[in-house]
């Protein structure tokens, strides 16, 4: 069998499992971990297609995610306008803030254009708490029940549990990747590169760059306005520092850049490290861990100090494994595991 | 029937002439040297025509068309693409990617535009290099490659900036004959060189530069005899 064939019957296989998952699991908190997943591959692919492939790195995707998220769910509460439309007016709202953003911050290299890109999330986040009578201010947004998503008077799921929710995000990921493929397979993944390694160099060879800078920061918005509406109808509750905030921004791109940036897996790689490694860390489950295998007592001083402070220090944990993987694999870890698969790289002695 | 024309172009940094009030055509065809002792303005000026800096006075015609104002990738749509002094390859993307980025100027088809890089690649002696890193190569690679994707975007004139600077005797040796080839598919070029030997055997006229202002415009033979342009290289104890 041919490498593309092995390829398409793995994909096929591990898509039928993913798919059967619902029908076989149904711990809610198995299926919440799955959705997390989902949404982390969604964000980290969406910042790839601007961050990895055209190397603007943006630390501003927050802007886009909550833009997404408060159109979904502000229409939702105030004009009972279904979430699968309002996040139809949610991508064309993020197209023009797109194109707004862009054009400031794309006038700026490197440095500049991060800190340009920090400042205009910070805007859209101070906007959110103070224009209390559009957003609710501070207090958020709570929608707590959606409308039941019906096909010609057939009621297709009224959303009662997480499973309709996993396989809108299972849709989600699917298509990040498969844009993000696109991207790669075409004409725009070569501009985005050329610009990302050497914007003048690109630009003597026919490329307009802001042309293509804006397009690669408009599908990198919409995808990511997309996660940001889906977050929204899944938590059903939005506030500006979750889904405005510069966490927000950083994580995003966490995903991505420990993953590995400009490559097709390396988001699906980040997601599936840093969603389980956060949810280990913030649940204590390494406390656990280390009595169940005997390495502390449970009962002694160190157990008893680790089994209280642990969960408070898993942001400091998850920092220190973050630089840890910057550190050592400069190239994320898809960079790492295709050193292992190969280990020469071609090159000139 | 000249297929460049640069107009009294100047080009100020602050009070400083880098570029002054500097003509001259170029006819279709043929090859265009431009000489100066360092910090004449020859990089200027092709950052000038090629849309990198606008000029501070004067006008650039390609094709009869003006030039001024217009962006670096409007420039290379219309026929015009330079290479870097500075090599400046696109360094994690592949050989063959390098020049495809520079065809898919013209085309859409990335098997199209692989094809046609392939046969760029061929052009200069490339093509054994097509899958490895652009980064890696060494410097003399690394020229080719540089005019192999600016080929790849099928220019009209193709300004060349030293391409030969920095390579051994052999590998410049290669870089003139892939130069006279070029010219032989009829394509028009203006080159930037050090290597007066060089310059001497490929250039059909060539503009003298120095700081800024043109010095003489001659044939190879007149260039060499003038004494002005030897004061300009060796100072005035050798004119």
């Amino acid at each position: 069998m041919s490498n593309t064939m092995l390829k398409a019957a793995a994909g096929f296989i591990l898509l039928a499992l993913l798919l059967a998952i619902p029908k076989q699991v149904e711990s809610p908190y198995a299926l919440h971990m799955m959705i997390l997943l989902f949404l982390s591959i969604s964000m980290g692919q969406s910042w790839n297609i601007l961050g990895g492939f055209a190397g603007q790195y943006s630390v501003g995707h927050a802007a886009y995610f909550g833009v997404g998220a408060y159109a979904t769910m502000m229409l939702m509460q105030a004009r009972q306008v279904p979430p699968w439309i309002g996040a139809w007016a949610g991508m064309v709202l993020v197209v023009a803030v797109a194109l707004a953003i862009g054009s400031i911050c794309f006038r700026l290299r490197g440095p500049y254009f991060v800190l340009a890109s920090i400042a205009v999330a910070e805007i859209l986040r101070l906007s959110a708490i103070n224009l209390t009578a559009l957003t609710n201010g501070a207090e958020g947004i709570l929608v707590t029940e959606l409308p039941a998503f019906k096909l010609s008077e057939r009621v297709l799921t009224d959303f009662s549990t997480k499973v309709p929710f996993y396989y809108i995000g299972l849709s989600l990921a699917l298509l990040t990747i498969g844009v993000t493929y696109g991207v790669q397979h075409s004409k725009l993944g070569y501009f985005f590169q050329a610009i990302r390694e050497d914007q003048d160099a690109a630009h003597s060879l026919g490329i307009s760059i802001s042309l293509y800078k804006n397009i690669a920061l408009v599908i990198s918005a919409v995808l990511t306005s997309l996660a940001g509406a889906y977050y929204g109808i899944y938590v059903g509750f939005v506030d500006p520092p979750t889904v405005l905030g510069l966490d927000l921004s950083v994580q995003i791109m966490l995903i991505c850049i420990i993953g590995g940036m400009g490559t097709l897996w390396g988001p699906v790689l980040g997601a599936l490290v840093l969603v389980p490694m956060s949810e280990a860390l913030r649940s204590n489950l390494v406390t656990d861990l280390l009595v169940k295998v005997g390495l502390v007592n449970a009962d002694s001083k160190v157990g008893v100090f680790l089994k209280e402070n642990l969960a408070h220090a898993h942001v400091l944990l998850y920092g220190i494994l973050v630089v840890l993987v910057i550190l050592f694999m400069p190239d994320g870890l898809m960079g790492f595991v295709k050193k292992l698969a190969r280990p020469r790289k071609q090159e000139v002695a | 029937m000249p297929i460049l024309e640069i107009n009294h172009v100047s080009k100020f940094f602050g009070g400083l002439a880098a570029v002054s009030d500097v003509s001259f055509s170029v006819e279709a065809g043929s090859i265009m040297g431009l000489i100066g002792p360092n910090g004449a303005g020859k990089t200027t000026l092709f950052n000038c025509i090629t849309g990198y800096y606008p000029p501070s006075r004067g006008e650039v015609f390609f094709h009869g068309r003006r030039m001024n104002g217009l962006d670096p990738d409007k420039v290379c749509m219309l026929g015009m693409v330079r290479t870097w002094q500075k090599v400046r390859p696109l360094a994690r993307l592949s050989v063959v990617d390098n020049v495809m980025v520079g065809a898919l100027a013209h085309t859409s088809s990335l098997r199209t535009a692989r094809a046609l890089a392939m046969d760029q690649l061929r052009v200069v002696g490339l093509d054994h290099r097509a899958d490895f890193t652009a980064g890696g190569l060494p410097i003399g690679e690394r020229k080719k490659l540089e005019v192999a994707r600016a080929l790849a975007t099928r220019p009209k004139l193709l300004l060349l900036d030293e391409v030969m600077g920095g390579l051994n005797p052999a590998e410049s040796a290669e870089i003139i004959q892939l130069i006279l080839d070029i010219k032989q598919q009829g394509l028009t070029q203006m080159v930037i060189e050090h290597d007066m030997k060089a310059i001497m055997r490929i250039s059909d006229r060539i503009v003298v530069l120095s700081s800024g202002e043109k010095l003489m415009e001659g044939t190879p033979q007149e260039v060499v005899t003038n004494p002005d342009v030897i004061t300009a290289y060796l100072g005035e104890s050798h004119a």
